[in-house]
């Protein structure tokens, strides 16, 4: 499934000029659990350019998912400093972060996260509704962003009434929608079996090869290698920010671990709640 | 902000939310029916009474003024009246002398007394001493005969118009006319029947059962001398526009007829319909609280049940709030989209009350009173359901609202 047509639709998205797309400075999380702090962050710098596509990856309890929701502007930093497109996220209010999640973010989660009981159309169009879009443009737009994900054919149908590939389909291009300046994945294949998670990692691929900047939160080595750049967190910490210039290793080496049959939601869930 | 109003998508999602739990949807909306339910039932009862209240008393002019001895109302000490002398037939001949081209006055004295004819006998019938001029005061019209002409005052003859009732009670199918009754010892003949006015109401007087008389037969036939006379004069004036003014000409002339000084206070009283209407208005008004009070309990177990249901709504979609907080609903649109589902279910609610108060009011109306959906009751209708419904939401709301994103994402 090759994405059509130029990643960034003209859209109302402001025009990212030169300069990282987004920018972490010494950012700190913490959360108090009960009597003990937990720095889930200790200080994290990190910039992401325009059109890079960067995995980020760590073990349980890394702070990768933390990481992930400060990103996505879900979250704000206890300390530091975070600019998405040189605005300074840390200040802003509860519904200043709520605009910026619905022009700039466009999230794509391991349990695709669609609403169960509105059609796929009306899911695609749901940033829109919430963008104030106009109903006609809106429904244009939602169905041609249904099209490029190739699911042109289900648009009345529900989530429930499709696999766990089109599911994630019609995810991205709910995510797509609003011309995001990032695409935040977070082990998007991580529900799928083998041959899905290709499939939607290689639309994940067209994306960026057609402009758009990804953010892949994996712990799967083989998924990450899709992208140009692999963050390693350890407690906290960036352990290693590297380029894949610099990495050796075959594309998709076959393990025991790596599971065939579709993987069930739980165990990946239970291991993102201890990842926090 | 558009995105923080978006009416049709909070209708979609609130009429999903029904859709999708009808049983529970139904019996809280259940809750919010019977609620508006009693309380428009309360109104439209209240207001049915009014009316009622107002028909029973259609006979009685509210361009006349009524001078009587008493008030008809007591508010205050029952003992300032009581001393009060008799209005004699002398001082209401006296009034209509000074108040000639300015207003009719007719004088009357009732009692009540035994009435018989055969066989039949009524018990305590009102017995009413007038004059011909009865029949300008008032709306009622004889249905057969006619009713007391001024020769029939004049020379005090026996001859009586019977009201429906009596003559229902005393004839039946019989033709009464020209039928000679015993009012008491004194036989009278019968001139006319007047039309059916409609029942009594509340204690209020029963203008079916009485027979009209000329008063000068009812001083002859039941006393009323010079010292016990008590006499009440009706003065109507030319147009409701006049009544203020006749009032006050009408307490000149009685004080100098009864050659009061400046200074004493009077001894009679000024009636007037719209007073008997105030105090039965202000006691409806009560009543009208009283029952609102006790109807609006069960619209607010209504709002209990909804709100209970908007805090089991809200947990059920914890994740859907996250899923909206991740791609840009604010809290205000999360809040506003609760606060139409309460609304949309109370409102709901509250139509399928108003309807069901229709017919209701429209099976009150055709066996108890005269009652009536008004367009204020319907409005005060659909704007309580919808203050129920957002008053009910509000607190559940709130904590939907101010869910974190993360935490209700990974809400299973």
């Amino acid at each position: 499934m090759e994405p059509k047509g130029n990643g960034k639709q003209n859209g109302a998205a402001a025009p990212a000029a030169a300069g990282p797309s987004l920018s972490l400075r010494d950012v700190v999380k913490t959360y108090q659990m009960g009597a003990e702090r937990v720095h889930a962050l200790n200080g994290v710098s990190l910039e992401v350019g325009r059109n890079e596509y960067v995995a980020i990856m760590g073990p349980s309890g890394s702070g990768k998912s933390t990481l992930m929701n400060i990103i996505g502007c879900l979250d704000v930093p206890t300390s530091g400093t975070y600019a998405l497109q040189g605005q300074a996220v840390a200040a802003m209010t509860e519904s200043q972060l709520a605009e910026i999640r619905n022009r700039r973010i466009g999230f794509v989660f391991q349990t695709f996260n669609l609403l169960p009981r509105a059609d796929i159309l009306h899911n695609v169009e749901l940033p829109m509704i919430y963008g104030g879009v106009a109903r006609a443009e809106r429904r244009a737009r939602a169905a041609a962003a249904l099209e490029r994900v190739g699911l042109a054919d289900r648009m009345k149908h529900r989530p429930n009434e499709l696999s766990g590939g089109q599911r994630q389909r019609v995810a991205i291009a709910r995510a797509l929608v609003h011309d995001p300046s990032i695409i935040l994945a977070d082990e998007p294949t991580g529900n799928l079996d083998t041959k899905t998670g290709d499939d939607i990692m290689a639309m994940l691929d067209g994306l960026h090869a057609a402009g758009q900047t990804i953010i892949l939160v994996t712990h799967e080595e083989y998924i990450a290698e899709h992208a140009k750049r692999t963050i390693r967190l350890r407690d906290g910490l960036i352990e290693s920010d590297l380029s894949s210039g610099a990495r050796a290793g075959s594309r998709r080496p076959m393990t025991a671990a790596e599971p065939e049959a579709p993987v069930h939601p739980e165990p990946a869930i239970a291991a993102r709640e201890a990842a926090l | 902000m558009k995105s923080t109003l978006n009416v049709k998508e909070s209708l979609h999602i609130a009429l999903g939310a029904l859709r999708a739990n009808k049983a529970r949807g139904a019996l809280t909306t259940l809750g919010i029916i019977i609620g508006i339910v009693a309380v428009i039932t309360t109104m439209t009862a209240a207001n049915g009474l009014q009316n009622r209240f107002r028909e029973s008393f259609s006979a009685v002019g509210t361009d006349v003024i009524y001078v009587s001895r008493m008030p008809w109302v007591v508010m205050d000490d029952f003992f300032r009246f009581r001393n009060r002398p008799n209005l004699s037939l002398k001082e209401a001949r006296a009034l209509e002398e000074r108040l000639r081209g300015r207003a009719i006055v007719n004088p009357t004295m009732d009692g009540r007394n035994n009435v018989k004819y055969r066989a039949e006998t009524m018990e305590d019938v009102s017995i009413i001493g007038t004059t011909e001029k009865q029949s300008r005061l008032s709306a009622a019209v004889p249905e057969t005969g006619r009713f007391l002409m001024p020769n029939d005052v004049q020379y005090k003859k026996n001859v009586c118009v019977l009201g429906s009732d009596v003559k229902d009670g005393l004839f039946g199918t019989v033709d009464p006319l020209n039928k000679y009754v015993s009012i008491g010892r004194t036989v009278f003949r019968v001139i006319g029947v007047m039309e059916k006015q409609g029942g009594a109401f509340m204690g209020g007087p029963n203008f079916d059962r009485q027979i009209f008389v000329p008063i000068t037969s009812y001083v002859k036939s039941f006393g009323g001398g010079h010292g016990e006379q008590d006499v009440n004069m009706a003065v109507k004036a030319p147009s409701q526009e006049a009544m203020a003014d006749l009032e006050y000409e009408v307490i000149g002339e009685m004080r100098t007829i009864r050659q009061l000084r400046p200074a004493e206070p009077e001894n009679f009283s000024i009636n007037k319909l719209d007073t008997l209407v105030t105090t039965f208005n202000n006691t409806m008004g009560v009543v009208l609280l009283v029952g609102l009070l006790v109807t609006s309990i069960s619209l607010f177990v209504g709002a209990v049940g909804v709100m209970n249901i908007m805090f089991v709504s809200v947990t059920e979609r914890t994740r859907e709030i996250g899923i909206r907080k991740a791609i840009g609903a604010t809290r205000a649109s999360i809040l506003f989209q609760f606060l139409f589902e309460s609304s949309t279910i109370c409102l709901l609610g509250g139509t399928i009350g108003i309807v069901l108060s229709a017919i209701i009011t429209a099976i009150i109306n055709a066996t108890l009173m005269p009652a009536s959906l008004s367009i204020p009751i319907l409005i005060i209708a659909v704007v309580v359901s919808i203050a129920t419904g957002v008053v009910a939401g509000i607190v559940p709301a709130f904590r939907g609202a101010r869910l974190d994103p993360i935490e209700s994402l990974r809400y299973e």
